[in-house]
């Protein structure tokens, strides 16, 4: 962007394409026919030997050459960015659980409203009750979901992430993208993990910072 | 001839027209026209369609019809003696076929390299000879080299010595190869399961088959009966249209003791003049001709453009029985293109008419042979009669009967599942059919260069430089392939066109029909008739003249065929050169992560 270009509208700088001459061999048609068809040809036969020969170009890195030049999704793929904003996964924690405390940030920061928890009170005797709840269920709608992010942002624990590197596939019927706790449990990030960067200190533990129960009756 | 004998013959020929040439090239067709549009327009196109089949199940299926062939050609070796005319067929054929089995094989093997990288040692041997451009000049060189050696060396003690080691050595050379090529496809199944998907060909079947499960969706207030038959009868014409085409020369088969056809003796060879050698001696030696033709008519031509005629009642009963405003504006727009262009299609024909002095198309191709091809004669009428001919199939650049852009599909708007899918498959069809015609009346039919009924005559002036006597069964069976090869060619021209041209406008449609075509095939019968006129009024140095220029665009195809053959085969074997430009951040990181992911479905 220039600093002195003046506002408003660009002047369009344009050059005028004559009209073709109305000569005979526009006028008969098969000339051009001819031309047209050859150009026609030639794309055509170029690119199915590429493809039977195996020479099509990579339709990411070798994009400005000749023939075909585009992601023939799915039997191809482009390599997704490391932040690629895919479908959702809830992390584990070591033992396994979610470590989802059902705090309903994510739902609130949800724009689409896509995110539906029901939050719930450990048992009693449980050694988190107390502590934190956890969602005895956790429903995101993938059709309504506009993969902003903004739940990943807001989530305190590090506990739903979006690194599947999976898009919404698509299914039959809207029952099918109704995903559960259960199924989000069971997707892995790109690099296969499950866990959840934020990992549990639990009350005695040597690291863990804050107060404990035991403060509570000084 | 019984009539039961002439049934069965009739029902054979019409199976191996309906079946085998119209439906399968129109399935053909389907095919490369999506894979042209998908193509052009910058995918793989329909290639989804697959059955799995489990590995030593495809390995089988890729070696038994090797195993097959190869052992086909060594019993015929081994088992049959050959004298003669035969003896030079066969060592011809089989030293050919091995050369073109042995090259080809090298070639697919080295397109297989490119794709999945050397794996074994004969991979390397053959990823060793670089270019595979090489492989082929080295086959078409072997070819030329026994074509010309076996020329020049005719007659001499030389030449039947080199023709009785290729008549020996060429069925163990092409059992060979057949096997070893079938042996390495084998080997290289690495899954469980092998996909069979021949190139995306089961697609059409594939579609052909959901049509008939789709549901059949009929407008409650149109005429039901009128909407049901609709379909039928504007596939119906497109059908029997193929009847009056002959897709190979004559066939000419002895007779048993009462004098009856019989089947299993084919005549060895026929001589050059007339159409079988008649004989008037015992009935044992009587000579039955079979024509390649289904209906065996007098009105030849003029039978098809009385079918082609009804052919526009299916479009505009759909049209009308519909109960739709755009179903009725295409199926007029149908019904008046059809019948204007009907008429061109017929007039540019009558200047050949004119030339070949005959309605029977068999008699024109005959013509073809013994002169020249139709197209030489009649270059004008061609273009018109080809014009004409897309008009008729009601496709790009004429499709106003369709035109989706302005009233949705036309005159099958309201029809679903299989009704739409005849519809679909009788323009298919029709183009098949109207290809065929084209061949048959311009472009010599089932006649190949300096093909003769005897065998290969190459002709230079009077002097003949080379012959090859080949056998009855051989030349009809090459008169065959090369009618098919040139309507599928005709064919895919038709569809590169129906991808290139942009529609017409319906005033413009009408204009160029009637205005423009018209006149243009009128003006081409009057100077076809003067032509006439002044040829034969020329006198004898005329005729020879004629005769030379005959003979020049004899040559002409030949050379030019074989050159284009070469040129294509190689433009499509260069090396594809591709740049690497990493111009955006995406790129680089696509680069970073090593290029686009390629994964076949399912597999």
């Amino acid at each position: 962007m220039l600093i002195n270009q003046p506002l408003g509208p660009k002047k369009v700088v344009g050059t005028p394409i004559p009209r073709p001459d109305r000569n005979a061999s526009v006028q008969t048609y098969i000339p051009e026919i001819a031309k047209g068809l050859a150009m026609t040809m030639a794309h055509f036969f170029r690119n199915t030997k590429e493809m039977a020969l195996g020479q099509r170009n990579d339709p990411t890195i070798e994009s400005i050459s000749d023939g075909i030049n585009c992601v023939s999704y799915p039997e191809q793929r482009r390599p997704y960015a490391e932040r690629f904003r895919g479908v959702h996964r809830l992390t584990h924690r070591a033992d396994g659980s979610p470590r989802c405390v059902a705090c309903l940030c994510c739902s609130t920061a949800c724009p689409a409203q896509c995110i539906h928890i029901e939050p719930a009170e450990y048992p009693v005797g449980d050694s988190r009750r107390g502590y934190e709840r956890f969602p005895a269920r956790f429903v995101i709608d993938e059709l309504r979901c506009v993969f902003c992010g903004f739940c990943v942002e807001a989530c305190p624990c590090d506990a739903i992430r979006m690194d599947t590197g999976i898009h919404a596939a698509p299914y039959d019927s809207r029952e099918q993208f109704i995903f559960e706790k259960d199924l989000l449990m069971s997707f892995k990030g790109r690099d296969g993990s499950q866990l959840s960067e934020n990992p549990r200190h639990e009350p005695g533990d040597p690291t863990h910072p804050g107060v404990t129960r035991e403060h509570g009756g000084h | 001839m019984t009539f039961g004998t002439l049934f069965l013959l009739s029902l054979a020929k019409a199976f191996t027209v309906v079946v085998a040439l119209s439906l399968n090239i129109a399935g053909l067709l389907t095919w490369v026209d999506r894979r042209q549009g998908a193509i052009l327009q910058d995918r793989v196109g329909p290639e989804r369609a697959v059955v799995w089949i489990p590995k030593r199940i495809a390995q089988g299926a890729v070696v038994g019809p090797a195993v097959l062939v190869a052992g086909g050609a060594l019993a015929l070796f081994f088992l049959s003696d050959a004298e003669g005319v035969t003896r030079t067929t066969r060592a011809v054929l089989f030293s050919h076929l091995a050369v073109f089995i042995t090259w080809f094989t090298a070639l697919v093997i080295a397109g297989r390299i490119k794709l999945r990288g050397v794996k074994n040692s004969f991979d390397r041997f053959i990823a060793s000879v670089g270019d595979p451009r090489r492989i082929f000049y080295v086959g078409l060189m072997v070819h030329g080299a026994i074509f010309l050696s076996l020329g020049v060396l005719k007659g001499t003690p030389a030449g039947e010595t080199l023709r009785d080691f290729l008549y020996g050595a060429g069925p163990f050379v092409f059992a060979f190869s057949a096997l070893f090529g079938a042996g390495y496809a084998a080997q290289r199944f690495r899954h469980e399961r092998a996909g069979f998907r021949l190139i995306g060909l089961l697609h059409p079947a594939a579609d052909g088959l959901k049509t008939i499960f789709k549901e059949d969706f009929i407008p409650p207030g149109g005429d039901q009966f009128l909407h049901k038959l609709a379909p039928f009868v504007s596939f119906f014409p497109v059908l029997v249209l193929l009847g009056v085409v002959p897709f190979g020369d004559t066939l000419c088969f002895g007779s048993d003791e009462q004098g009856k056809i019989m089947l299993s003796k084919l005549l060895a060879t026929v001589p050059r003049d007339g159409i079988c050698p008649t004989s008037t001696l015992d009935a044992g030696s009587a000579v039955h001709a079979v024509r390649l033709q289904v209906l065996d008519f007098n009105v030849g031509i003029l039978y098809f453009f009385a079918m082609a005629g009804t052919g526009v009642v299916g479009a505009a009963l759909a049209g009308w029985a519909s109960n739709n405003k755009y179903s009725l504006l295409g199926g007029l727009r149908a019904a008046s293109q059809m019948i204007s262009y009907e008429v061109t299609l017929g007039l540019t024909l009558v200047g050949s008419l004119m030339i070949y002095g005959t309605v029977r198309i068999d008699e024109m191709v005959r013509w073809q042979a013994e002169n020249t091809w139709g197209i030489f004669v009649q270059p004008l009428a061609f273009f018109l009669f080809f014009a004409a001919a897309i008009a008729e199939t009601k496709r790009i650049p004429f499709d106003i009967p369709e035109g989706e852009s302005e009233i949705v599909a036309g005159y099958f708007t309201e029809y679903s599942g299989m009704k739409f899918a005849m519809f679909f498959f009788s323009e298919y069809v029709a183009v098949v059919t109207l290809a065929a015609l084209t061949t048959a009346v311009f472009l010599g039919g089932w006649h190949l260069p300096f093909l003769e009924r005897d065998g290969l005559h190459i002709m230079l002036g009077d002097k003949e430089i080379y012959a090859q006597p080949l056998s009855h069964g051989a030349i009809i069976l090459i008169g065959v392939l090369a009618f098919v090869g040139k309507t599928v060619g005709l064919c895919i021209l038709q569809l590169f066109i129906r991808w290139t041209l942009p529609r017409f406008r319906y005033d413009q449609l009408m204009k160029l029909g009637w205005r423009k075509i018209l006149p243009a095939s009128l003006v081409n019968v009057l100077a076809t008739g003067l032509i006439i006129l002044a040829i034969q009024s020329g006198g004898p140095a005329v005729q020879s003249l004629m005769a030379g220029a005959a003979q020049v665009t004899q040559w002409v195809i030949a050379v030019g065929g074989l050159v284009l053959t070469v040129w294509f085969v190689r433009f499509l074997l260069k090396p594809a050169e591709h740049r690497r430009v990493l111009a955006s951040s995406s790129a680089q990181y696509a680069a970073s992560m090593g290029g686009t992911r390629t994964a076949r479905m399912g597999a």
